[in-house]
């Protein structure tokens, strides 16, 4: 299969602080890949890089076959962005972002006025289109800057964490819209979400501090972390204070709240039955083991949750 | 090839028709208010300069003040906001229009917002002095207005690019612009100042734009070097403001 996009040892430095490292990597076309890692792992450096906003330091990168350095014009008219930030126009209204950005593509009015309001639609902002953007939600101005990065429609999609501030219902409408593109568009995604990462990516690389630590689909990523077991336990009370007293434990690997649960990673070797002697039983009020999770997978490579 | 370019500048002229009125009022303000108290307030105790009665003499370099600093403005908060704040000169930049667009958009959208705000200052002002010109003279006085305004602009403009913080667009224009505007005898011949320091003065570019244009409206009048010094000073920071956007751009 043809990659869309290729990374060959790109490195980009700040001064002295390297923000990437070396990194390597390719997109085949018409797959989701998903980056994923902590905040300042170096994601949207490398966004940036490939949506041609900065130039590497060393290396080289190629969208849709095209240097994003010497041809970044090319790159750019293949390319629709979703940056982190809600970068909308305040003083236009949301029909009237849109139609900017359908401008600066050089669409004309017939092509772009039907396709801005099949979006609109799409995105649940068809009765607010003649509203200004600073009126919207957190999460409706999400869905006009996804709807902006879609007028053109892009060959390559960059999401740089799509769905941030989405309520449960947009963010699943606005997956089941990314997923309805696999096959005929490319999207690379960045985001710390493992949920939107296992749901939509075929390929992923976990990135941290600027190098990517581990590559593959969702279910190669899980077996790293298979040589453990995974509990979730669930208490009356003193919830902090057991994940700590777990953390001190030899056969555990790891322990951490989340949710009000506790979240154990059992050495292979180690005993339950060890473990559940920690717990006072009238504190105990579900102990269950559940699959491994990219997050497991991080903690595994890094010693480190990605959201801390 | 300017694609970039119209669609920023239609956007910048769309914001400004939209907010019209309040546009039309402050743009208003600070000149009626120099008119009222220096025009009209002075004018009992100021001779005639050079033949000229001294509420005429000030007009040309009030509506010249509206057209460059209106140009100023526009041009470094309109970039300082998309830059920092709004953060659409990086949307703008991932579409298929380049950094060189966008920062002539910017400037052409400074200036044309200058040159609008000198027009609508300069008809009121000869509506109420009941100045009479002619349309030679007022032709000659635009090439003056036309070369400050895009001066002004892209001076705007690369303020708006080099300057993060707000304060600091605010002070420029405190300590370097304003100055620089008064200096230029606004409000009094350029021979008022002592011999010495009038080559000084002769030489900052505000100077070519105020005297020439004044000399322009009422005279008609072309001189050579204030106009070469403001088409240089117009060339120049064209230039030094698209090359410092693009290397600002590219980091």
């Amino acid at each position: 299969m043809e990659n869309e996009i290729e990374l060959r040892r790109v490195a980009k430095a700040y001064g002295s602080l390297l923000a990437v490292k070396d990194v390597s990597f390719s997109v085949q076309k018409g797959t989701v890949f998903g980056l994923l890692g902590p905040n300042g792992a170096g994601k949207t450096t490398l966004v940036n890089m490939l949506t041609t906003l900065l130039k590497p330091t060393s290396g080289s990168a190629f969208v849709g076959g095209y240097d994003v350095v010497r041809e970044a014009a090319k790159v750019r008219s293949l390319i629709g962005v979703v940056p982190q930030e809600n970068n909308l126009d305040r003083y236009l209204t949301a029909r009237e972002n849109l139609i900017l950005h359908a401008k600066m593509h050089g669409m004309s009015p017939s092509s772009y006025q039907r396709r801005i309001d099949e979006l609109l639609s799409l995105m649940g902002l068809a009765e607010r289109q003649k509203d200004f953007p600073n009126k919207f939600s957190t999460g409706m101005q999400r869905r006009l800057v996804v709807a902006r990065a879609l007028v053109h429609d892009p060959q390559i999609l960059f999401l740089d964490e799509p769905t941030t501030g989405l309520d449960p219902q947009a963010k699943r409408a606005i997956w089941d819209y990314f997923l309805s593109l696999k096959g005929k568009r490319t999207l690379f995604l960045t985001t710390h979400n493992m949920e939107e990462a296992d749901f939509l990516c075929d390929e992923i690389s976990i990135i941290d501090n600027g190098s990517p630590i581990a590559h593959g689909t969702s279910a190669q990523l899980k077996e790293m972390a298979e040589s453990a077991r995974f509990y979730e336990i669930e208490v009356a009370r003193n919830a902090e204070e057991y994940a700590q007293a777990f953390q001190r434990l030899s056969i555990i690997e790891s322990s951490f709240l989340q949710d009000g649960s506790i979240q154990v990673c059992l050495k292979k070797e180690g005993n339950l039955g060890t473990l559940v002697e920690q717990i006072d039983l009238r504190d105990l009020k579900k102990i269950s083991s559940r699959e491994p999770s990219l997050e497991d997978v991080f903690l595994k490579l890094t010693g480190r949750r990605l959201r801390q | 090839m300017m694609r970039g370019s119209v669609c920023i500048w239609q956007r910048d002229m769309l914001v400004l028709k939209r907010n019209l009125f309040s546009e039309v009022i402050t743009v208003l303000a600070f000149p009626l208010t120099f008119f009222i108290t220096f025009g009209l307030g002075l004018k009992g105790y100021i001779q005639d300069i050079e033949g000229v009665p001294y509420a005429i003499f000030v007009v040309p370099g009030l509506i010249s003040m509206t057209a460059v600093l209106g140009a100023f403005d526009d041009a470094s908060w309109g970039m300082w906001f998309h830059r920092i704040v709004q953060k659409t000169i990086e949307e703008y930049r991932v579409n298929p229009i380049t950094v060189t667009e966008i920062i002539v958009g910017k400037i052409i959208s400074g200036f044309t917002s200058g040159v609008l705000k000198g027009i609508t200052v300069g008809l009121s002002l000869l509506l109420l002095t009941g100045f009479q010109f002619t349309l030679l003279f007022l032709s000659v006085y635009l090439i003056f207005i036309f070369f400050g305004c895009i001066t002004f602009s892209c001076i705007g403009s690369l303020c708006g690019t080099l300057i993060d913080k707000p304060e600091n667009l605010g002070r420029v224009e405190a300590v370097v612009i304003m100055p620089l505007i008064f200096l230029a005898g606004l409000f009094f011949p350029l021979s008022a100042y002592p011999e010495r320091v009038l080559p000084y003065i002769k030489a900052i570019p505000t100077t070519s734009l105020f005297d020439g244009a004044r000399i322009a409206l009422l005279t008609g009048k072309v001189d050579a070097f204030y106009l070469a010094l403001l088409i240089a000073s117009a060339i120049i920071s064209f230039v030094l403001a698209v090359r410092v956007f693009e290397k600002k751009m590219h980091g």
